[in-house]
């Protein structure tokens, strides 16, 4: 058995990052409005790469990054949200009002729309698909998106094109929500539905006269292991300016090919007209060739994903790992932790693991969240006589060789985990451990799979450091919920707590669930503000580098706009259209 | 034939031993499927935990096994817990194409091993066994998938071959003699590179059993009666050196399928390799258990048939 | 005669190349984990005795390496500032034969200045340095994993393929077995069974060395065959015939007729077993870093943006070739060294 170096298809098993493009996000009604999508010409096929195949294309059930890419196209939701200008517009719903308290959201459908197999869609079809969505024995991975205030939201069918969402509590950005729950078909999956095959219906191998979606393109063969191919939806409502139907496109071809290089390299020999998730080196490779073949390179700025180290502050009593515990004393220590960041050279992260397309970090929100970061937190530059006097001051002092001691005299030695599916991370590992060397300080870096790192960090707490990447499908703070309450299943520097371990987590508690119900723009930026000030203050997580969003597209690709929320190049595959 | 029977009935509790162990071994790795879920910081732990019991993952190790032999009976061979569906579907499309490609590499390097082995043991310390022995310690130390990555560089800079896949996008609408060509031309390029990397190990052993024959008492008295070079090379001096080889064909089944997984990955060959990559990195255990189980299958095939030809050519063991 | 200078030739060469394996501290210029972070990717120093003037130097110098402002990402050498190299030069710390302290490095040159044999990775560390300690670890390692596989094959084969009947059965069984199982879960069993702390080199090698005791299934087959047809040759009957005993029989008469087989399977063994770590560090089970190791090398190689725009990375593997190359010509000079031909 020897498989391979696909090491970011495996980056892309890591659901880390796989976020959906479900979401949420104020509106703020300062951003740009989306580029002018020009008239395109019908027909045509445009062929994709995906790095592994779609496991299902039933939305209510899809995990990977592969099946919502695929299912996007398929699909439609009521209110969805512009990838470009990150606002929301309407889809499937034309309208909606709020309720003064914010609890009750009416959505007023449009009519006389059709799925893709010509049957009409109403509210029924609303109705059923939420109520597969919010069903727990479905174990749809949105479902918790819709669990607000500890309460599931209700719906109800007011007319044939009225429905009514309820929530327990005022919700920031509600409407945002909407976005990545795709409308079902009731008439085709309520018989599988009641009859508990749910999660057998709409797998990749279905025929295609079973599935229906509101999206511009439609099942029309899959062949296993090497593509799905798509076609137009006779039935898309969606026209252009010159009232065209959309999609401009008689075909789409997501070819299934594993590993990154297969993908560029095709790309580069013509056999796919777009490229995304690939790595800064193979950009600059890419770059030279781009005049020649005939295609171009588009770098949109950092993403959405933070990179961070941090340490393992969980409540150890009970687990028997007592040298991880003696070393906890450090971690649990700021000065420590503020001395670890102060040595970090993060321009060399940005430059040598990302080629400088990247953003050093000081806080969770990356430089491609233009509508949340907080301007005046600068990341640190790296001083390591500043981390020294840091550690001084904590009661450090060096050995003769060297290499540094706690007040106790015990050698200051770690380890860094991470996961050998990602070469980024593992790189800026690399770079950490010969920074901290500066320091005295001896670190191993131990990267293991990626099963094995989630055991670690989840399950034993058998850890002392570790860096991890996360990132969500849209930029708004109620995405994070879990990571920054100390009550969140992604709290991940100390899961499990009873209350919060300290008065700084007490108020990321506060701000959080303060911005959650924070229905003005404004205001819960300043309370977001404080969020990220908080974390660069305290270093709960000690965040490195952002990496930008790598696109590339054929020349002949027309409406080729890609944005930096997922999907990255095909969010707007209705317009797109070949020269 | 008895011998044939018994053999067969021992493969059968073989099998069984495996999956057997297989479980076991899968179950001693950290982790499970549901965990990348628990990292995505919008699914709650009470939805993975309500996954898990639904999936059985709660179970202990020998009601989860018997489970997979009841479904095994019905041909399922278990849930893949990413497709949602039996693995048995998942897998015979893909064995397929696995098996139709490594079948080609493997007749491919055979093809060549033979008489390069042949031609350089007789020519010891010639020109054609230097340039091999240059050959094979070359291919040595470049691993395999730099051999299918350079192949498919080949491919795309050249345009002579298609640069993955087994059927061109058309291929439905192809008449059978396109389709043929179609698919030879797909087969060309993962096939040689198969037969590239597998081509040391058959060729040093070729030649190795074949210096050994070369040297023996009865060749140098067929030399001495006059016999002519190349009757004795091929009449006489590889079959008396086919003992070695037959077994290295059975075991050179299981290294081309090992071998075939990453050239699978690279030039997207809808065979077993893009699956199982995935399935043992996300811990997808009934589809790793599929393919282990199917790939012992084959193992145990080229094994037997090995043993089968053993007893065949080489009355001394017949004997017994 | 030739044949025979040739052969020590060779021998003496590896030798020589292993000496420098072993006592890399001393031959390379850095240590193997030394970051020149301004220098990732830099193509190897080239020496020089004439400089930009045209004035011929006795000591070698070499130019230090700036950014191409014409093409981003790649260098010009700088011809302003020639750093003369000095044999005997001081540098940083290593221990002679894993012992002595020394900071005497055999060439060297001042910084700024800064002399790369093969180039640099991508994080600006000397590829020379990490490709003689890498030696180290990855011919233990390979050296370790085949004679495990071997030794159990030879045993498991010769007594399966002598004593045939049930016992051969139920080994060459076991073996299918073996060789099917899934054991790529047993060593993310084993590595994650081990605590952080173990240093990266042993887990390294405990984690080939458990791949070269499951390797034993192949070999074994391979040998029994051989021992299955030699046992029935007529001097082997004739011996037992005379009343030799199983052991003397095994050991006289039919082990030499495997040692062929087994050469062979020890050139093949061996760089496999040093290229199976392009595997293992994929799925995280490779040399921790910044150890270095040949395997750890040979897999930057399968990047395709190396591949296709660092030319020196290839060095490592070209540098391979001729070692292998050698080993493999002396198990074919062992060959006939063996060769039962007085039979």
């Amino acid at each position: 058995m020897r498989p391979i170096a696909f090491s970011r298809t495996a980056a892309a098993v890591c659901v880390l990052l796989a976020a959906a493009a479900l979401s949420v996000l104020a509106q703020p009604a300062q951003n740009a409005s989306p580029a002018q999508q020009a008239i395109g010409k019908r027909g045509g096929t445009l062929t994709v790469a995906l790095r592994s195949e779609p496991k299902t294309l039933n939305p209510a059930l899809a995990t990977d990054q592969s099946s919502q890419d695929v299912i996007y196209c398929m699909n439609a939701d009521l209110i969805h949200i512009n990838r470009l200008s990150q606002r929301t517009e309407p889809d499937l719903a034309e309208s909606w009002t709020v309720s003064r308290d914010g609890k009750a959201y009416t959505l007023h459908l449009r009519r006389g729309l059709r799925f893709s197999d010509g049957q009409p869609f109403t509210a029924d079809d609303v109705v059923f698909s939420f109520r597969v969505y919010l069903d727990d024995k479905v174990g749809s991975p949105q479902r918790d998106l819709l669990i607000i205030g500890g309460k599931p939201l209700s719906v109800q069918k007011i007319d044939s094109y009225t429905v009514r969402f309820v929530l327990s509590q005022p919700y920031a950005a509600a409407e945002r929500l909407f976005d990545g729950f795709p409308i079902l078909p009731r008439h085709l999956l309520e018989r599988a539905y009641r009859s508990g095959d749910f999660s057998k219906s709409w797998t990749v191998s279905s025929a295609p006269s079973q599935l229906a979606g509101m999206g511009p393109f439609r099942l029309a063969e899959y062949v296993p292991g090497q593509r799905i191919v798509l076609d137009r939806n006779p039935y898309y409502w969606k026209r252009d300016g010159a009232g065209q139907q959309l999609p401009y496109l008689d075909k789409l071809v997501f070819l299934f090919v594993p590993s990154e290089d297969a993908q560029v390299i095709r790309f580069l020999s013509g056999d796919t007209d777009v490229l995304s998730r690939f790595s800064s080196e193979n950009y600059s490779v890419l770059k030279a060739q781009a005049a020649v073949k005939r295609f171009h390179l588009d770098d949109l700025g950092p993403s959405l994903e933070y990179n961070f180290l941090f340490f393992n502050l969980n409540d150890l009593r009970g687990k028997n790992l007592p040298q991880i515990a003696e070393k906890q004393s450090w971690f649990r220590d700021l000065p420590f932790r503020q001395a670890v960041s102060q040595a970090i050279d993060r321009t060399a992260i940005v430059r040598l693991v990302y080629q400088g397309r990247a953003a050093a970090l000081a806080a969770q929100v990356t430089p491609g969240n233009k509508l949340w970061l907080d301007p005046a937190i600068q990341p640190p530059v790296q001083s390591i006589d500043r981390a020294r006097q840091l550690l001084k001051s904590a009661g450090f002092s060096w050995r003769s060789d060297g290499s540094l001691v706690d007040s106790r005299g015990k050698s200051v030695e770690f380890s860094i985990l991470t996961s050998s599916s990602n070469a980024q991370r593992t790189k800026i590992a690399t770079l950490i451990q010969s920074d901290l060397s500066a320091l005295g300080m001896n670190v191993h870096v131990v990267s293991l799979d990626f099963g094995a790192m989630v055991d670690r960090l989840l399950n034993s707490f058998d850890y002392e450091a570790a860096i991890m990447g996360l990132a969500d499908g849209d930029a708004d703070p109620n995405t994070e919920m879990n990571v920054w309450l100390s009550s969140g299943g992604m709290h991940i520097w100390h899961l499990n707590e009873t209350g919060p371990a300290n008065p700084w987590e007490s108020d990321l508690d506060h701000l959080m669930n303060q911005q959650l119900v924070t229905l003005d723009y404004a205001k819960r930026r300043r309370l977001y503000d404080q969020v990220q000030q908080i974390v660069a203050r305290q270093l709960p997580i000690i965040c490195l580098a952002s990496p930008d969003v790598l696109v590339g597209a054929k020349d002949r690709v027309g409406n080729f706009s890609p944005a930096i929320l997922e999907p990255y190049v095909l969010w707007n595959v209705d317009r797109i259209y070949g020269h | 034939m008895k011998f044939l029977g018994r053999r067969l009935l021992h493969s059968g509790v073989i099998l069984l031993a495996i999956s057997f162990f297989a479980f076991l071994l899968l179950r001693s790795a950290p982790g499970d499927y549901f965990d990348a879920m628990r990292m995505n910081p919008r699914v709650s732990a009470e939805t993975v935990e309500n996954l898990r019991a639904q999936y059985g993952m709660n179970h202990s190790f020998l009601v989860r096994y018997a489970d997979w032999m009841g479904s095994l009976a019905k041909g399922d061979m278990g849930i893949s817990l990413a497709y949602g569906t039996p693995v048995g579907p998942l897998l015979w499309p893909r064995a397929r194409n696995t098996l139709m490609l490594t079948g080609s590499a493997m007749i491919l390097s055979w093809m060549l091993a033979v008489p390069l082995g042949v031609w350089s043991a007789a020519a010891k310390g010639g020109w054609l066994d230097r340039i091999c022995s240059l050959f094979t310690s070359t291919l040595l130390v470049i691993p395999d998938l730099l051999v299918f990555l350079l192949l498919l560089l080949m491919a795309v800079r050249t345009g002579w071959l298609p640069s993955g896949g087994m059927t061109s996008g058309n291929f439905a609408d192809l008449a059978v003699w396109q389709k043929a060509g179609d698919l030879a031309l797909h087969f060309a390029l993962p096939a040689l590179g198969l037969a590239i990397v597998s081509l040391p190990l058959l060729l040093r052993h070729v030649r190795s059993a074949m210096v050994e024959v070369l040297d023996s008492p009865f060749i140098r008295a067929a030399r001495g009666h006059g016999i002519p070079r190349s009757r004795i090379l091929w009449r006489f001096a590889l079959p008396a050196a086919s003992n070695p080889l037959i077994s290295l064909f059975g075991l050179s089944i299981a290294t081309m399928l090992s071998a075939s997984l990453i050239v699978e990955v690279i030039l997207s060959w809808p065979g077993l390799g893009p699956l199982i990559i995935q399935a043992i990195l996300s811990r997808d255990l009934n589809v790793v258990i599929g393919v282990v189980m199917l790939s012992s299958v084959f193992l145990i095939a080229g094994n037997l048939i090995a043993d089968v030809l053993l007893f065949v050519s080489d009355p001394r063991i017949r004997v017994e | 005669m030739n044949r025979r200078y040739t052969f020590w030739g060779v021998v003496i060469l590896l030798a020589a190349f292993h000496l420098v394996i072993l006592s890399a501290g001393f031959f390379s210029p850095y240590s193997y984990s030394e970051q020149h972070r301004d220098l990732p990717y830099a193509p190897p120093s080239r020496i020089h005795f004439i400089d930009s003037q045209g004035h011929f130097h006795v000591r070698p110098f070499v130019y230090g390496w700036k950014y191409d402002a014409h093409s981003p990402g790649s260098y010009v050498a700088d011809l302003a500032t020639p750093y003369p190299v000095h044999v005997f030069a001081f540098g940083s710390a290593y221990k002679i034969a894993g012992l002595i302290p020394s900071r005497i490095h055999l060439f060297g040159v001042d910084p700024p200045g800064s002399i790369f044999l093969m180039g640099t990775d991508g994080y600006g560390r000397d590829q020379f340095t990490r490709f003689l300690y890498g030696g180290q670890i990855s011919l233990a390692a390979g050296l370790i994993a085949a004679a495990l596989s071997l030794a159990l094959g030879l045993v498991v084969g010769s007594i399966a393929g002598f004593y045939g009947g049930w016992l051969d059965n139920a080994l060459m069984r076991g073996g299918d077995v073996f060789m099917a199982l899934p054991w790529l879960y047993l060593l993310f069993a084993v590595r994650a069974a081990l605590p952080l702390h173990v240093p990266q080199g042993q887990i390294f090698l405990l984690i080939v060395a458990v791949i070269g005791l499951i390797g034993w299934a192949r070999p074994a087959r391979l040998i029994r065959g051989v021992v299955l047809s030699a046992k029935e040759r007529n001097f082997v009957l004739a011996a037992r015939g005379f009343g030799a005993s199983d052991f003397h029989l095994l050991r006289r008469h039919i082990l030499p007729r495997t040692y062929n087989i087994v050469l062979t399977q020890m050139t093949l063994l061996i760089p496999q077993y040093i290229l199976a770590e392009v595997t293992l560090s994929f799925l995280g089970l490779g040399i921790g870093q910044p150890l270095p190791s040949w395997g750890s090398l040979l897999s930057a190689l399968q990047e395709y943006y190396v591949l296709a725009s660092y030319w020196w990375m290839y060095l490592p593997a070209i540098l391979l070739v001729p070692v292998f190359l050698a080993y493999s010509q002396i198990a074919n000079a062992l060959q006939e060294l063996f060769s039962p031909v007085a039979l």
